[in-house]
């Protein structure tokens, strides 16, 4: 029988020329100039936690940007196990601050060169501090032991008083949240059971008015807690209720080899490494929250979103690339629940502290409802180390004469990569690009002739014409990829091809 | 009556086709094609719509590295060239499972892989299916390998895709059987467990039926017909025990400095339970599996 080979070798060879052409990338040595980056407060209902995870051991700090009497104020938290009075603390309010700003997705510039002369490029060095203004809804309560709940521990801790309870059964647990002024969500009652079970205990918090009085009004200083646990999750089912709507969530997550993911929901990148039009700077933070929003619906909504991925470990060299604010400080880690670091003493040169162990920071982005996430969020650390992050770039034309002939063809070519970013603009934020459509045209003035500034014909899905510095090391070997290609190919070929020979076998 | 023309024509239509109807007769040949075709189809689908980051360097050496240890085994002891295929096989696998940093990780696991089907034998049989141990092995041993559950997502389209295409195969390779003994186990205990017992609404064991992963390991993991019993009944009791232990495993939240068990119980509970395999071949016995027909 003839076996034709012509048909699979010739699907698999453009299939696979298609997937070099996708990842080559044309590389710039800089990643471009911080300018602008997105904050927290601009999504509704926003928390923030961070987990740190040292094996067992796990410390978790919950955001508390109440705004309101603090006489309202309570907050309920399944943990594993009973919590001692060592292992709950407060911690500063700017923690979350600095961890938002070093890691939110940021807005980059680049110079283009005037190819009719040599000129040196102007770099700006502009940096902007972030606010963080995030609610979540709290309730009070004051302890009453009864209905099979009993209160396994109290404690005063900074401006806080604190309960642990364990409960027998939901209904008694409902009960006496609700006797204690504790407005349960309608769907909350339904994921105590299988809590209750598992033998989680229930954290409950007040503000002390006495403690908290005596510092004077300040926010509410966010919540740490530390315990052992096999178990790495989120307990994100409490609350969420039937018709709370969406909730939105940032969760910074420090481990010691590499990335942090949900095992049970897909984790999906956000949009990156886009070139977008120079007008975006002066809304880069309604642009992100556009662009996630319009991801989050792409992707079926029920994904956990990676905005930012990188290694911080105190004693390598590039903590952010580029730095969007001060990478935290060894005494940043250490309040943000980084226990594993070893003081090694001093350097001898420079005298700066030595530390030994690495560090892994994850910022996911989980925007959430009833109907979408069904389970609690079930956490693994991976040995992933490699960085991510959202990174979007303005490029800024060149100034000066354009009358030369290379200039020329700049001004062209700028024509057409700015319908580019215009159309890229409007892919990743879904908004109408109308009203921009002289954007395209602004240095037409330039020209020496009037001609078709190569407006794309409603082209609905950007090029990836991108500048990550990531995808740089793709570039170097593309040669080498190619050669090895094609010498895969050739071995699967073979490989299909083989025919069953008949061996004869002598006993 | 008529003569001439028609039969000239119908000749002509059959010489025309004919190339394509050898190649289908190839492919259907053997049920491995049919497997890494549809291994491709899901990894095009995991790189293009799912975005994963899979350098084609990494396909490259996974694929080059498993036929070059299995060409090896060949040239020195079974002189059987369709063997690579079953390399093929194993290399798709272990792209579509296994994660890494480094590529030299990748060879490893790909000799492992391989590896084992020759060296870790009994009675003329390989113990464990080879990109299970490749990919367990890889990962205690070196610390830069992990598996990722989350990464399929739990799509309908694709769903339905595993699920028709894993028929199509098991069909074909008869191992129907072990795909469903463990699949019911292991989501029937999921169930008791989740919704009878903990009170979890239904919805939340419906998103752990939807997830991609399990359907893969079951209908392209566990049910590698060379390394599965050969007895119906022997691989019953056995895909039955791996559901078991998988259920337990990932409800005990087992995690060691080897691994966070839970997290890809089966695959774990598959590798565990592999040697158990020949000694229920030595009890009950059945026909020996050969891939082509």
């Amino acid at each position: 029988m003839q076996i034709s080979k012509i048909y699979p070798m010739k699907r698999i060879a453009i299939l696979t020329l298609a997937v070099i052409i996708f990842s080559t990338n044309i590389g710039h040595s800089f990643c471009g100039f911080y300018v602008a980056k997105a904050d927290v407060k601009l999504f509704n209902k926003t928390s923030q936690v961070i987990i740190a995870k040292n094996g067992e051991s796990q410390t978790v700090t919950m955001s508390s940007d109440f705004e309101g009497d603090v006489k309202d104020f309570a907050m309920v938290v399944p943990v594993p196990v009973v919590l001692e009075e060592k292992d709950i603390r407060t911690v500063s309010r700017g923690l979350f601050d600095k961890l938002d700003t070093y890691s939110s997705p940021r807005l980059v510039e680049y110079y283009d060169e005037n190819p009719c002369y040599d000129r040196l490029e102007n770099y700006n060095y502009p940096m902007a501090g972030a606010a963080m203004d995030m609610k979540m809804s709290m309730k009070e309560m004051s302890p009453v032991d009864t209905m099979g709940v009993t209160v396994e521990a109290q404690y005063t801790i900074g401006e806080y008083d604190i309960l642990i309870l364990s409960a027998k059964e939901s209904g008694g647990l409902e009960t006496w949240l609700i006797q204690n002024g504790y407005k349960m969500p309608v769907g909350a009652k339904e994921v105590l059971d299988p809590y209750i079970k598992t033998n989680m205990k229930f954290f409950v918090a007040k503000v002390n008015l006495g403690n908290y009085e005596s510092q004077g009004a300040v926010p509410l200083s966010p919540l740490q807690i530390t315990y052992k646990s096999p178990k790495f999750m989120l307990p994100i089912r409490l609350g969420m209720a039937n018709a709370n709507g969406v909730q939105d969530l940032i969760i910074y997550l420090y481990s010691q080899t590499g990335r942090v993911e949900t095992t049970n929901y897909r984790t999906a990148l956000i949009p990156t490494d886009f070139k977008v039009p120079l007008f975006v700077q002066s809304e880069f933070g309604e642009f992100y929250r556009d662009l996630y929003n319009k991801a989050w619906k792409r992707e079926g909504k029920n994904v956990v979103f990676l905005e930012y991925a990188w290694e911080v470990s105190p004693m390598q060299n590039l903590f952010c690339d580029p730095c969007v604010g001060d990478p935290p400080m060894v005494a940043e880690l250490k309040e943000a629940g980084v226990d594993w670091l070893v003081s090694k003493g001093q350097d001898y040169h420079t005298g700066g502290n030595v530390y030994e162990g690495h560090v892994h920071f994850t910022r996911m982005h989980v925007t959430y409802d009833r109907e979408h996430f069904p389970q609690d969020l079930v956490f693994q650390e991976t040995p992933n180390k490699q960085t991510f992050q959202g990174r979007y770039i303005l490029t800024h034309p060149a100034s000066g004469d354009f009358t030369c002939e290379k200039g020329q063809t700049y001004i062209q070519d700028l024509g057409k990569r700015r319908w580019n970013e215009l159309y890229t603009y409007q892919w990743l934020t879904g908004r109408d690009i109308t009203a921009h459509y002289d954007y395209p045209k602004e240095f037409d003035t330039y020209l020496n002739k009037k001609g078709d500034q190569g407006k794309k014909q409603g082209s609905m899905i950007p090029s990836f014409g991108s500048d990550g510095p990531m995808k740089e090391e793709k570039n170097k070997n593309s040669m080498l990829v190619f050669f090895m290609s094609m010498l895969s190919l050739a071995a699967v070929f073979f490989a299909l091809s083989r025919k069953r020979v008949q061996i004869e076998t002598s006993k | 009556m008529q003569t001439g023309s028609l039969p000239i024509a119908q000749n002509a239509l059959k010489t025309a086709f004919k190339p394509v109807k050898d190649v289908l007769n190839w492919f259907k040949s053997d049920a491995r094609h049919y497997q890494i075709l549809f291994q491709l189809a899901f990894l095009l689908y995991g790189i293009f719509a799912l975005e994963w980051d899979i350098p084609i360097m990494r396909v490259n050496i996974v694929i080059l590295s498993c036929l070059a240890v299995q060409a090896a085994w060949i040239q020195f002891k079974t002189k059987d060239w369709t063997g690579l295929k079953s390399a093929l096989v194993s290399a798709m696998s272990i792209c579509l499972m296994m994660q890494a940093n480094s590529p030299w990780t990748f060879v490893l696991a790909a000799a492992l892989s391989i590896g084992s089907k020759f060296f870790i034998r009994w009675n003329g049989k390989h113990i464990f299916n080879p990109t299970n141990f490749g990919i367990c092995v890889t990962m205690m041993l070196t610390g830069d390998a992990w598996v990722s559950p989350g990464q399929w997502g739990s799509d309908a389209m694709l769903l339905f895709a595993v699920g028709l295409t894993g028929l199509v195969v098991l069909l074909r390779v008869k191992r129907l059987d072990t795909a469903f003994a463990f699949l019911l186990t292991f989501l029937g205990l999921m169930f008791a467990r989740n919704i009878l017992y903990l009170g979890w609404p239904v919805d939340f064991f419906f998103h752990q039926l939807n997830a991609g992963s399990l359907l893969l390991f079951t209908f392209f993991m566990i049910t590698d017909p060379v390394q599965t019993p050969v007895s119906q009944k022997a691989r019953l009791i056995w895909a039955v025990a791996v559901g078991v232990l998988a259920y337990y495993m990932s409800t005990k939240w087992w995690s060691s400095s080897l691994g966070s068990f839970y997290s890809a119980a089966p695959i774990w509970a598959l590798f565990f339970l592999s040697p158990l395999v020949p000694v229920l071949d030595r009890f009950l016995k059945g026909e020996k599996f050969s891939w082509s027909k």
